[in-house]
C-alpha cells in the first residue's frame, strides 16, 4: 500500500498532526473537521473523535494548505472540493459564493471539511483482463479511483499506451515534482482540464490504444467517451452506481449502455473487493 | 586651539552626515518602491498567464528583484511553503518583521498587499496587485516632487546646521 502520508499530515493544523498520525497512519480513510466540534477520524472499521475543538483558523489552515494559498489555481473549489498535494481530496462545505445567474464561484466561509486519504493498492486489479473497455461501478468512497489507478497501471505494463484524463489530479498526483503513485511505463496523464476536452486532446495528440477517466457524471462525459470509443480505443472509466441494474436505471448513462461500448463492468463491494460482469443491454 | 578646531570639524561632519543620510534614505525609499512596482508587474503577468500558485509566485518574484524587497518576497515564499501561519497576510507580516532594512512606505504597502494575497479568485487578486501598484506610484510621485531641491536641502541644511553649531560652541 502506498500513500503520500506526510503530504496529508501537512494539510492539518500542527496541533492535530501528532494525534492523527498516531491513530490514522494505516487505518484512516477520512478526517472530518466541523466548526466548533471535535475532529472525527473515519477509520477502516470504526470512527473516533479527538478531544480538540475545530476553530475557524483550523479550517482556513487546511483550505490554504490544500490550495497552496492560491484560490485562482483551484477552479474545483466552485464544485466543492480541492485536490491537495499527494492526491488527497478535501471536500468543502459552508457558505457558498453565488453569482446573480445562480452559478457557484467558490466558498465564502467554510464550516466543514472532509479530508479523504488517497491510497494506492498495487495489484488489486489483477484478474480484470488485459483488453477491452471496462467500466468500474461503486458507491462514493468504495474505491473506484483506486481500482482504476491499478487497472491503468496494469494495462500500461502489459504494453498498452494509456492516456489518462485526470481532471481532479487524484489518479496520479504529484508532490514536490515526483509521482506519488507510479502510473506505469506507457501512461500519459492530462491533469486539470475537463473530461470531454481532455479526451479529445488525448486522442488527437498522444495516439493512445486506451484512454481512462475517473467519474463519468454528465452527459457531455458520456458523449466524449462514445466518440473516443468509436475511434477504436479501449475505454477505462468509473461511474457512481451500486450495481449494473442501478446503472441501467440512470438516464445519464443510457447512451453508454445502449451503445454497448463497455464490454465488462467491475462492481465494487462494501469490503472493497470487486466482481466482474459482462455488459449486456 | 587645535582641539576646538577638531571638535568643530566633527560637529560639521556629524550634522552634514545626518543630512546626507536623510538624502540617502529618500533614495532608498524610491529604489524600494520602484523594485516593488517591478515585482508587482511580474506577479500580475505570471498570474494572468500561468495561474502560478502563491509560494512559487513569490519565489519567482524574489529572483526577479534585488535588495530588501526581493528578500521579503523570498522570506514570504519560504513561510508559505512551510505554512508557518494559517494565512498569507500573517506570513507577510512575519517576513516584513524579519527585514528591518525595508523603507517605511514600501513596508506599509507590502503589509497591505499581504492582506489581499491568497484570499480572492484571479480577478480579485489582480485587483489587489493593482491597488498596491497604484499606492507605490502615488508614493513615488510624492517623493519625486521637488526631488532635486529637497535632496540638496537635506545635504546643505545638515552642513549649515553643523557649521552654525560649531560657531556657537567656538
Amino acid at each position: 500500500m502506498r500513500c503520500a502520508w506526510q503530504a496529508y499530515l501537512n494539510l492539518l493544523p500542527p496541533r492535530l498532526r501528532q494525534k492523527v498520525d498516531n491513530l490514522g497512519r494505516e487505518e484512516l480513510q477520512e478526517l472530518r473537521l466541523r466548526l466548533g466540534r471535535p475532529p472525527e477520524l473515519i477509520l477502516r472499521r470504526d470512527s473516533r473523535f479527538l478531544s480538540e475543538t475545530v476553530q475557524q483558523e483550523d479550517l482556513r489552515y487546511v483550505v490554504n494548505a490544500a490550495s497552496r494559498f492560491s484560490p485562482w489555481s483551484s477552479a474545483s473549489a466552485a464544485q466543492g472540493y480541492l485536490t491537495a498535494p499527494g492526491g488527497h481530496r478535501v471536500g468543502l462545505c459552508g457558505e457558498m459564493t453565488v453569482q446573480a445567474d445562480g452559478s457557484v464561484t467558490g466558498v465564502r466561509e467554510v464550516s466543514s471539511l472532509c479530508l479523504r486519504v488517497a491510497r494506492d493498492f498495487p495489484g488489486i486489479a489483477q484478474g480484470a483482463g488485459t483488453s477491452g473497455s471496462v467500466l468500474i461501478l461503486g458507491k462514493p468512497g468504495s474505491g473506484k479511483t483506486t481500482l482504476l489507478r491499478d487497472l491503468i497501471r496494469q494495462r500500461s505494463q502489459q504494453g498498452d499506451s494509456v492516456a489518462v484524463v485526470d481532471q481532479r489530479g487524484e489518479l496520479f498526483p504529484r508532490a514536490d515534482g515526483t509521482d506519488c503513485f507510479p502510473p506505469g511505463p506507457r501512461t500519459d496523464v492530462f491533469t486539470g482540464c475537463g473530461k470531454a476536452h481532455g479526451l479529445e486532446m488525448a486522442i488527437r495528440t498522444m495516439g493512445p490504444s486506451c484512454v481512462a477517466l475517473d467519474e463519468i457524471t454528465e452527459e457531455g462525459d458520456c458523449q466524449a467517451l462514445l466518440r473516443a470509443g468509436w475511434c477504436g480505443v479501449d475505454l477505462l472509466a468509473t461511474a457512481h452506481a451500486k450495481s449494473r441494474e442501478d446503472l441501467l436505471r440512470r438516464t445519464v448513462y443510457r447512451p453508454l449502455v445502449e451503445s454497448r461500448i463497455f464490454e465488462k463492468v467491475l462492481i465494487l463491494q462494501p469490503d472493497k473487493s470487486w466482481r466482474m460482469e459482462r455488459m449486456e443491454r | 586651539m587645535n582641539g576646538k578646531l577638531l571638535g568643530a570639524m566633527l560637529i560639521v561632519l556629524a550634522c552634514g552626515g545626518f543630512g546626507f543620510s536623510l538624502a540617502a534614505a529618500h533614495r532608498r525609499e524610491e529604489s524600494a518602491l520602484a523594485q516593488l512596482i517591478r515585482g508587482l508587474d511580474f506577479m500580475a503577468c505570471e498570474l494572468q498567464y500561468r495561474l502560478t500558485p502563491l509560494p512559487e509566485l513569490c519565489r519567482q518574484t524574489s529572483e526577479e528583484l534585488t535588495g530588501p524587497v526581493g528578500q521579503v518576497f523570498a522570506a514570504l515564499a519560504e513561510r508559505l511553503q512551510s505554512q508557518s501561519q494559517p494565512e498569507a497576510g500573517k506570513c507577510m507580516a512575519e517576513a516584513l518583521a524579519a527585514q528591518p532594512e525595508l523603507p517605511n512606505q514600501a513596508k506599509r504597502i507590502m503589509g497591505e498587499l499581504g492582506q489581499t494575497l491568497g484570499r480572492f479568485d484571479l480577478p480579485g487578486q489582480l485587483q489587489g496587485l493593482d491597488g498596491a501598484r497604484q499606492s507605490c506610484r502615488a508614493c513615488l510621485e510624492a517623493l519625486s516632487r521637488n526631488r532635486e531641491g529637497r535632496l540638496r536641502s537635506y545635504q546643505t541644511l545638515g552642513l549649515c546646521a553643523g557649521a552654525a553649531l560649531a560657531i556657537l560652541f567656538l
